[in-house]
């Protein structure tokens, strides 16, 4: 079967890929990012073979844990909890990877989107006569 | 009773029997059906049958093609569609219990696209819930429960396209249609031994599609041939005003015809020297095979290794970010829960949680590899290798523990949003069908398609299929 390290990521289509998501401390509501909320990164309830995470990785770990216990808690069980917990925690690695890959200010993102651009739109009628322009333009 | 071979044939070959009258649409679609109403069940392939669609559909064909009016080689040839397709009037589960009830009014264009050229839908095939955009640890993560693969039904056909894959293997219909956002169209027609087509992204329309990850998902073809998925292709392939990720007219079009192989340009192939971490010893015999074949009918064959960075990591979470927003609802509304898996009802908790930052610097790599793979192929046509490094995997294995390996060709190729096709290139010592696994440049679909239907031209192996009483 497929070879498990620290570095790999599920294949298996979506099984694990969109499991493999980590929180955005910037997403977190307020209260649960700051220091008195979040006591110092918490190790609970970690498996045996959870990933070693920087101090600041674990913080954010636990930041996201939170945030989702915060929002969801009340409707997940024990086990879905725990099974949160390492789903967080296995999600730092790559996002810690992904961040520290180089890109510049100018890297444009590789978005498919395409803009609404003026020609598909309804056609605008045009006056007969265009009007002088009144003053020079600024931009 | 038909002989089984009939039900084995290339839609080239139905075609032409069609064509020349020696074969009845109708007699056709109708012994597909009985087929799929005896063997559909035995597989879990379908989520369900349309017999009415499908003989209405069937003798309309016949009726037209019997007043001279052919319209060409899908004219009267069954189908099957994933469940995810919108079908006007009829269920459309996306695979999972909360959208079991779910009715459109309208088709989707797919759909539309395979009406106009004279198709025969006989069903929707079953999936893996979502596509897998929640997660899934088992096989069995569908509300049409785990697929079978025709091959050996204590084995998985892979998702997300499961009904599909085994719905071609099992000859329950002539071809189906399948989607990928990550592997669900390659995985299932190399576990299942059929030819499958993932087109460039924006090249075949997803109006009408479920969403996924918007800019990753993707609609081809799973056939029995390199050629048949060129055909289909053909059909669906095209700009669409209601999909604005199609691309533009004059890009997105697809013709082809077999006199257009006799002006094919000679292949330059890059063997990939790491694709995967290993192949299964199943796998490596046939993959090795497949390399001295393609040494000896294409022009040229020569290493080459993939650039190396976080590809997978973004292609994660792309995926991750975009699917939590496509079904924030059901998330939101915690009906998540009524998933069958018990990844997909919590992984949508921990996607949510993405920093828009993060998903920013996914997309900036996604531009970063996009032009480092358009570099490459100045230096080949199609890149290859094994289309997986397993063959297809017992039904009740955990996929998310015990089939864990990086995938970086996948990563690569759906984030770029390249063509790729899996051709059955052999069989392991168990007789689980092997894929072979070609990738081309964006927009040059017609290069893996050529790839394909080329080591097709000199091997058997999408011939065979497997024995079902």
């Amino acid at each position: 079967m497929g070879n498990k390290s620290n570095s790999a990521i599920s294949r298996r289509e979506f099984a694990r890929r969109a499991a493999l998501a980590s929180a955005a401390a910037s997403l977190a509501p307020t209260e649960l990012l700051s220091s008195k909320s979040i006591p110092a990164p918490l190790p609970a309830q970690q498996p045996a073979n959870a990933p070693k995470l920087s101090p600041e990785s674990q913080a954010e770990v636990e930041s996201r844990i939170q945030a989702i216990f915060a929002q969801y808690g009340n409707r997940l069980s024990e086990a879905q909890k725990t099974d949160i917990r390492r789903l967080a925690t296995e999600a730092q690695p790559p996002l810690d990877r992904l961040r520290a890959f180089a890109t510049d200010n100018g890297d444009g993102p590789g978005l498919y989107l395409k803009p609404l651009i003026e020609r598909e739109r309804k056609p605008l009628a045009m006056p007969a006569t265009p009007k002088p322009a009144a003053t020079p333009k600024s931009s | 009773m038909p002989g089984e071979e009939i039900f084995h044939l290339s839609v080239s070959e139905l075609a032409k029997r069609i064509e020349a009258k020696k074969l009845s649409p109708v007699e056709l679609t109708q012994i597909y059906l009985d087929r799929s109403q005896k063997l559909g069940p035995r597989f879990n392939a379908y989520a369900h049958l349309t017999p009415e669609i499908a003989l209405e559909q069937a003798k309309a064909a016949e009726k037209e093609i019997q007043r001279g009016h052919y319209r060409g080689p899908l004219h009267g040839i069954p189908y099957a569609a994933k469940d995810l397709l919108a079908v006007k009037g009829l269920p459309t589960t996306w695979g999972a219990k909360p959208y079991a009830d779910q009715v459109f009014d309208y088709n989707a264009t797919v759909i539309d696209h395979l009406h106009g050229v004279g198709a025969v839908m006989v069903g929707k095939a079953s999936m893996i819930e979502l596509a897998g955009g929640m997660g899934y640890r088992f096989a069995s993560a569908s509300l049409q429960r785990e697929a079978k693969n025709p091959w050996d039904t204590t084995c998985w056909t892979c998702g997300s396209s499961s009904g599909s894959g085994a719905i071609v293997a099992a000859g329950l219909a002539a071809f189906a249609i399948g989607t990928e956002t990550w592997g669900s169209i390659i995985c299932p027609s190399a576990f299942c031994g059929v030819s499958g087509l993932r087109p460039t992204y924006g090249r075949v329309s997803r109006y009408g599609a479920m969403a996924l990850a918007p800019s990753m998902d993707k609609i081809g073809p799973m056939a029995r041939s390199a050629e048949d998925c060129a055909r289909i292709f053909a059909a669906i392939a095209g700009h669409d005003p209601k999909d604005r990720g199609t691309v533009p007219i004059d890009k997105g079009a697809f013709t082809y015809s077999p006199s257009i192989e006799l002006h094919s340009r000679p292949l330059r192939v890059g063997w990939l020297t790491n694709a995967w971490k290993t192949l299964a010893p199943g796998v490596a015999k046939p993959i090795e095979a497949a390399n001295r074949t393609l040494k000896k009918y294409f022009s040229s064959v020569k290493n080459v290794a993939l650039p190396v960075g976080p590809w997978e990591e973004a292609g994660n979470i792309i995926v991750a970010v975009e699917s939590a927003a496509s079904f924030r609802s059901l998330i939101r509304s915690g009906r998540v829960s009524e998933l069958t898996d018990p990844l997909g009802q919590i992984a949508g908790y921990v996607n949510e949680q993405y920093a828009g930052a993060d998903y920013l610097q996914a997309l900036k790599v996604r531009e970063i590899i996009q032009k480092k793979m358009d570099s490459l192929f100045d230096t080949f046509d199609v890149i290859a290798t094994a289309a997986q490094p397993v063959p297809a995997t017992p039904l009740t294995l955990n996929l998310e523990t015990d089939l864990a390996f990086p995938d970086p060709l996948g990563g690569i190729g759906n984030i770029c949003g390249l063509p790729a096709i899996s051709v059955p290139c052999g069989f392991t010592d168990k007789n689980l069908p092997v894929g072979l696994q070609f990738v081309g440049r964006a927009g040059d679909d017609y290069a893996v398609i050529q790839a394909g239907r080329t080591f097709q031209l000199h091997t058997d192996w999408h011939k065979r299929h497997p024995k079902i009483h």
